[in-house]
């Protein structure tokens, strides 16, 4: 392995990307040949460092920690010279900037069990030695050399791995189908498509440790007999499809794809295939239907993927964190991982943290953990120490649970059960200024706008609510709206197509068992207790508080508030338009909405 | 065979079919939208729903394969309220006010499955907004605002088709039935075979040229075979008050199962030529209007008889006219010609190749509909003989190798997975080359995969057209047989018109070479006469024409005689596959009219001769191409 004495970090989120992230890089490399630094410094991209909304670039320099922002090309050879060649820090470039701390991976906070993010943050994702240097490839020099495909896939079903993709169906159970279905060609497909808003654990995983899921893959392949592999990922994850194919490009380089692996005559190949950006190809049939390169609708069941997959063939489906475990269940054993987790869900689940919670992020823990756990202990409690109300697990297809719920145990059937779903590890927190009617419009805003279209329950039905929900957040409620959602919810459930449509009603399904008496609230007495719903609340000033400074009405967009200067101010409500603009800048808390 | 219990039925059940199928075969009903007999089932409207023991939720019949020990019920409540929540939402989704909506009243099947539930309204509010109707095709109007996204006419497009120029653009419920990238329909890649305008349930996708005329209960249903080519699909001439309304495909006909093409569906119903409807006669240079028996006069008195004849048959006329034709003329009268339009060109070489070897050597069509290579000699499927193209263009996206071989302009090139050129007259070399091919390699790289393609398939077809038939000589078709045998391939001829394979089994097919000929008897029917005929016939002293239609050709005949046109009469067809197959009479023949047939009878009588009507013994003595049979 090369050694340098100096790492540069450049992001290249999309944001940087937008701002030049790459003209730095060459930059960068440009310079350091022409001083002749080249040997000693490595350029490394990486996601995001600094503040994206700052202007200009940005880069960090290891081992000194130094982070240099609102760079311009022009100042490259100069930093270059005092930081690498004269080696002092450009003082005159570390400027002041609102530090934005990677919230997504931080380091693991107590109750954190590590598996599937062990090497994330670690390793050089682009340097396979990184991996191997971390036993990586050894569960498949294993599995390859000690293992028959059915010991492997005993193994994987002893451990009692089950999909993390959300459906939660034994691993080891759908790669001995898949073993026994016949046909001349079998493929292992790795489900990369996540696209939950909010979610982003996968992401990482392929940003981060991509060989965990080809390593995890080509094991998958063996046990399965699969000579053929794609790895399908989402188009907005552009780092990810360029990890992944570096990745597969190095493993190949190294003998473990292709032909003949590890000379063990074991052949397999993979390939990375990008999405389009629509949600319902994370479905599984829907996305076989958009490799083969058709209209990403999802397919009736039976025949199952297992029998009659992509092209007609037996395929196998997995999600990105399934694959990543496979190694090492192999190397530590299905009994080590047995032993991780609560009742039939084993092992553990990463969460993507988001919403209220003061330490949002990804976070992995051990099944078994309570909500209360996971959003008081790991995430730190609710933002400014308010209220919790809701947590809605699962992505936009899962359900809210109340405070009655925290003490439940996190796995695959407790969720189920209290009308949620594990899916794809989301986690939504939401304090007590949330209006939960407003959040089941939102979610299902979400999946009508995803909604394939192919089944008629999911298409219209969606919509339907959409209408129904958008109208009692207008205060345009009616009494029968809570009959004919609930009509709506239980037979869209009972009669869609997909998983999409059948979890589609669970965010308003959930909060209407939940949450009745905000529905009530909106429908009957036209308000909206969390005073989130524009059309349901008002502006008022507080006699008394106000100061007659005349901020509001000097800010307000529509001058619906008027008053003289030191008097009291008032504002109009027919015209004001509830942007809340004043209630913002108010220095004496003066406005309440009513 | 598996067996399962369908509403306390117990039924067997052949393993494979769906549990929709097997209640259909059971005698129950389970109501349906986007299934379709001829479609893969979809799964989509999620209307056919039943509740299956053991399964969590409802499940839909019509992808649900029947396994043994099922127990299904189709009509607990659970059931039929999942029938009734479907039917809602999509009365809820667009535009379904049926008053003004062409296809109400008996021929939507919306409306229909609405009125099998009860349903008199609908409780959802409806939230839709109107789309702009697309008028700019010829023969079809596409109304997304009576879509229930069914996806029928999509599927039919492409599965059935194979033209793909029907699909969806955006998702969910903003989805929009589009042709091509959503150009106007007028202008799309769009062939016109009206299939989708005959599988849409609804009024998305309307005929013009009949909508608003009739409903099916009102309209009188005429099955018979379409004379529009040698194909021989079956169709259904919809007729209201003797007139014409609309064609449909027969769903269940076992060759063209409900397809039918531009020339078949819409274009008959365009027919704008100027009707004869009295018979005329030149009298003093100039044609009058005359009574039957006054030109039965001019006929005996101009016709003649002996080698100085020369009769002439069209070969979209019944069997039954064109043997008549032929002991009339060949038999009674001796004369020196006797043919049809088609001069045999696409017959006459091949018929003989199957006399020498006394055995038929032609395949049935239904080949094309399962091949995995198919080789096209000197033919455009897209053209002309289309539903026979739409079994080979359907296939190609599974895999099937299209070798086109052609020196013209062929349209179904433009879909070949390999194109050889064949120059008219060169036949023996090309042939000669790919059986070269087929035996070693020839370093022709072209051939070597052509030859490839047909060795390595299981099923290979070689289809040749018209014009291989008419330049292909004996060696040529030696070679091809060869070929055909060293490969183990089909073979299929395409012959022309609905009727040239029969009037190639009567041998009518000699060249016309008008010369010295003191007249013509010209059997047009309602066949349009090629401007070649007319000006060898300018030369005849006396013409007879029988035409339903003024011509150039009539209007320099001596006698013209009205005849009936293809959908006034009846009669036998035999297709290009031997098919023996029946067109049927759907409108009433005008006054002043008769059939080819009767005008043949009535001139026999004028001129005192017994003609011999049979045609079923004639039509099979001679070995024909491919084995006849009757359908």
């Amino acid at each position: 392995m090369a050694y340098f004495r100096s790492h540069v970090l450049v992001s290249v989120d999309p944001v940087c990307v937008e701002k030049g992230a790459y003209e730095l890089i060459e930059t960068l490399q440009d310079e350091l040949v022409k001083q002749g630094l080249v040997e000693e410094v490595q350029v490394l991209e990486t996601s995001r460092i600094g503040d994206p909304e700052t202007e200009g670039l940005d880069l960090m320099v290891y081992p000194e920690a130094v982070h240099y922002t609102k760079l311009t090309l022009d100042d490259v050879p100069f930093l270059v010279e005092e930081q690498f060649l004269k080696g002092r820090i450009a003082e005159q470039y570390i400027r002041e900037t609102k530090r934005v701390v990677d919230e997504e991976l931080s380091a693991p906070k107590t109750k954190e069990v590590r598996i599937v993010l062990k090497n994330i943050g670690e390793i050089d994702p682009l340097n396979i030695e990184d991996y191997i240097a971390r036993d990586g490839y050894m569960a498949l020099g294993k599995v390859l050399t000690e293992m028959t495909p059915e010991e492997t896939i005993q193994e994987v079903l002893d451990s009692g791995l089950r999909g993390r993709g959300g459906a939660g169906f034994p691993t080891g159970l759908k790669w001995r189908f898949i073993s026994n279905a016949e046909g001349e060609q079998k493929y292992m497909i790795c489900n990369a498509d996540e696209g939950d808003p909010g979610a982003f654990a996968n992401r990482r995983v392929l940003e981060g440790d991509p060989h965990s899921v080809i390593e995890g893959m080509i094991i998958g392949a063996y046990a399965a007999g699969a000579s053929q592999g794609y790895i399908y990922c989402r188009a907005e994850y552009p780092i990810a499809v360029r990890t992944m194919k570096t990745a597969i490009e190095q493993a190949r380089n190294f003998g473990l794809l292709g032909d003949d692996i590890l000379g063990s005559g074991f052949s397999f190949d993979l390939e990375v295939r990008m999405g389009a950006g629509a949600f319902v190809c994370g479905e599984e049939t829907a996305l076989m239907a958009s490799i083969e390169g058709q209209r990403g609708e999802p397919r009736p069941r039976p025949p199952f993927p297992a029998q009659k997959g992509l092209w007609q063939q037996p395929s196998n489906i997995n999600n990105v964190e399934t694959y990543s475990n496979i190694p090492q269940i192999i190397l530590k054993g299905a009994e080590w991982f047995a032993s991780l987790g609560y009742k039939k869900s084993t092992g553990t689940k990463t969460f993507s943290m988001a919403g209220d919670v003061k330490n949002t992020g990804l976070i992995e823990v051990p099944f078994g953990i309570t909500l209360r756990e996971i959003i008081y202990d790991v995430g730190g409690g609710i933002k400014e120490d308010k209220k919790f109300k809701a947590v809605q697990t699962g992505g936009p297809m899962g359900g809210c649970l109340p405070e009655s719920h925290l003490d439940l145990h996190m796995d695959y059937e407790a969720l189920a059960e209290a009308g949620s779903i594990l899916g794809s590890g989301g986690l939504v927190v939401m304090d007590e200024d949330t209006c939960m009617v407003d959040i089941a419009r939102f979610f299902m805003d979400f999946t009508q706008d995803e909604s394939c279209g192919k089944c008629t329950p999911c298409r219209i039905g969606t919509r339907r609510i959409l209408e129904i929900l958008t109208r009692i957040c207008e205060g345009k409620g009616k009494p029968d709206d809570i009959d004919t959602l609930r009509y709506l919810c239980e037979q869209i459930n009972e009669n869609s197509l997909c998983g999409l449509g059948k979890g589609a009603p669970n965010p308003v399904k959930s909060t209407l068992e939940h949450f009745l008496d905000e529905y009530e609230a909106h429908i009957y007495e036209k308000r909206c207790p969390a005073k989130v719903c524009k059309s349901l609340i008002r502006f008022e000033i507080i006699d008394g508080l106000c100061t007659g400074c005349t901020l509001c009405a000097r800010n307000c967009p529509v001058d619906a508030i008027s008053g003289e200067r030191r008097q009291t101010h008032v504002i109009d409500p027919d015209i004001c338009i509830k942007c809340g603009i004043c209630e913002q800048l108010c220095p004496y808390d003066a406005i309440e909405i009513k | 065979m598996i067996n399962l219990t369908i509403d306390g039925k117990e039924i067997e059940a052949q393993e494979g079919t769906t549990v929709l199928e097997a209640a259909e075969a059971a005698g129950v009903f389970v109501p349906t939208l986007c299934h379709h007999p001829q479609l893969t089932p979809y799964g989509g409207c999620r209307l056919c729903m039943v509740e299956v023991e053991g399964a969590r939720t409802l499940q839909p019949s019509c992808t649900l394969p029947a396994t043994n020990g099922m127990v299904v019920k189709t009509n607990t409540q659970k059931v039929l309220d999942a029938r009734k929540f479907v039917l809602t939402l999509i009365f809820s989704e667009r535009n379904h006010f049926c008053m003004y909506c062409q296809v109400s009243g008996g021929d939507c099947e919306l409306q229909n499955r609405a009125y099998d539930e009860g349903m008199t309204h609908w409780d959802l509010q409806p939230n839709w907004q109107p789309f702009e109707v697309d008028a700019s095709h010829p023969f079809m109007v596409l109304d997304n605002n009576r879509c229930i996204l069914c996806r029928r006419c999509v599927r039919a497009c492409g599965e059935l088709v194979g033209n793909y120029t029907l699909g969806f653009e955006e998702r969910g419920a903003d989805s929009l039935l589009v042709a091509d990238y959503n150009v106007p329909f007028g202008e799309s890649s769009c062939i016109s075979c009206g299939t989708c305008v005959q599988i849409c349930p609804t009024g998305a996708i309307i005929d013009r040229q009949s909508a608003y005329q009739g409903k099916e209960t009102e309209v009188d249903h005429h099955i018979g075979v379409c004379v529009e080519c040698s194909v021989g699909c079956q169709r259904n001439v919809l007729t209201r008050d003797n007139r014409l309304i609309r064609i449909e495909g027969e769903w269940d006909a076992v060759l063209n199962h409900g397809l039918l093409c531009d020339k078949g569906r819409f274009l008959p119903l365009e027919d704008d030529r100027a009707r004869l409807l009295t018979p005329l006669v030149r009298k003093d240079g100039s044609l009058k209007a005359a009574t039957w028996d006054d030109a039965m006069k001019a006929i005996a008195e101009g016709l003649g008889n002996g080698e100085g004849i020369a009769a002439i048959a069209s070969t979209r006329l019944p069997i039954e006219d064109l043997a008549l034709f032929k002991s009339v003329f060949a038999d009674a009268l001796q004369a020196g010609l006797v043919t049809t339009l088609e001069e045999g060109k696409a017959t006459a070489s091949l018929a003989k190749m199957a006399e020498k070897l006394g055995k038929p050597f032609e395949s049935n069509l239904d080949v094309l509909k399962d091949t995995d290579a198919v080789l096209s000699l000197e033919l455009d499927l897209v053209d002309e003989h289309q539903v026979a193209g739409f079994f080979v263009k359907r296939q190609l996206t599974d895999g099937t190798k299209l070798i086109v071989a052609d020196s013209k302009g062929n349209k179904l090139a433009e879909n070949a997975s390999l194109k050889l050129d064949l120059k008219a007259g060169d036949e023996n070399a090309f042939l000669d080359k790919l059986h070269k091919a087929v035996q070693y390699e020839t370093g022709d790289e072209a051939f070597d995969k052509a030859a490839k393609f047909l060795k390595t398939a299981e099923k290979p077809v070689i289809v040749y057209g018209e014009d291989f038939a008419a330049h292909a000589d004996e060696k040529a078709l030696e070679t091809l047989l060869e070929i055909s045998e060293s490969l183990g391939a089909a073979l299929v001829g395409v012959k022309g018109n609905a009727n040239s394979m029969a009037a190639s089994q009567l041998g009518l097919e000699a060249p016309i070479k008008v010369n010295g000929h003191k007249s013509a008897f010209v059997m047009l029917g309602d066949e349009e006469p090629s401007q070649k005929l007319i000006k060898q016939l300018e030369e005849v002293p006396f013409v007879v024409a029988l035409a339903a239609y003024g011509s150039q050709l009539t209007g320099n005949a001596d006698v013209v005689l009205p005849v009936t046109m293809w959908a006034e009469q009846s009669g036998t067809y035999m297709n290009m596959d031997g098919r023996l197959q029946k067109a049927v009479q759907a409108l009433e023949v005008p006054d002043g009219v008769l059939t080819s047939r009767d005008t043949l009878l009535k001139i026999s009588e004028a001129l005192s001769i017994e003609p011999d009507a049979d045609w079923k013994t004639k039509v099979t003595s001679r070995t024909p191409t491919v084995e006849i049979k009757e359908a």
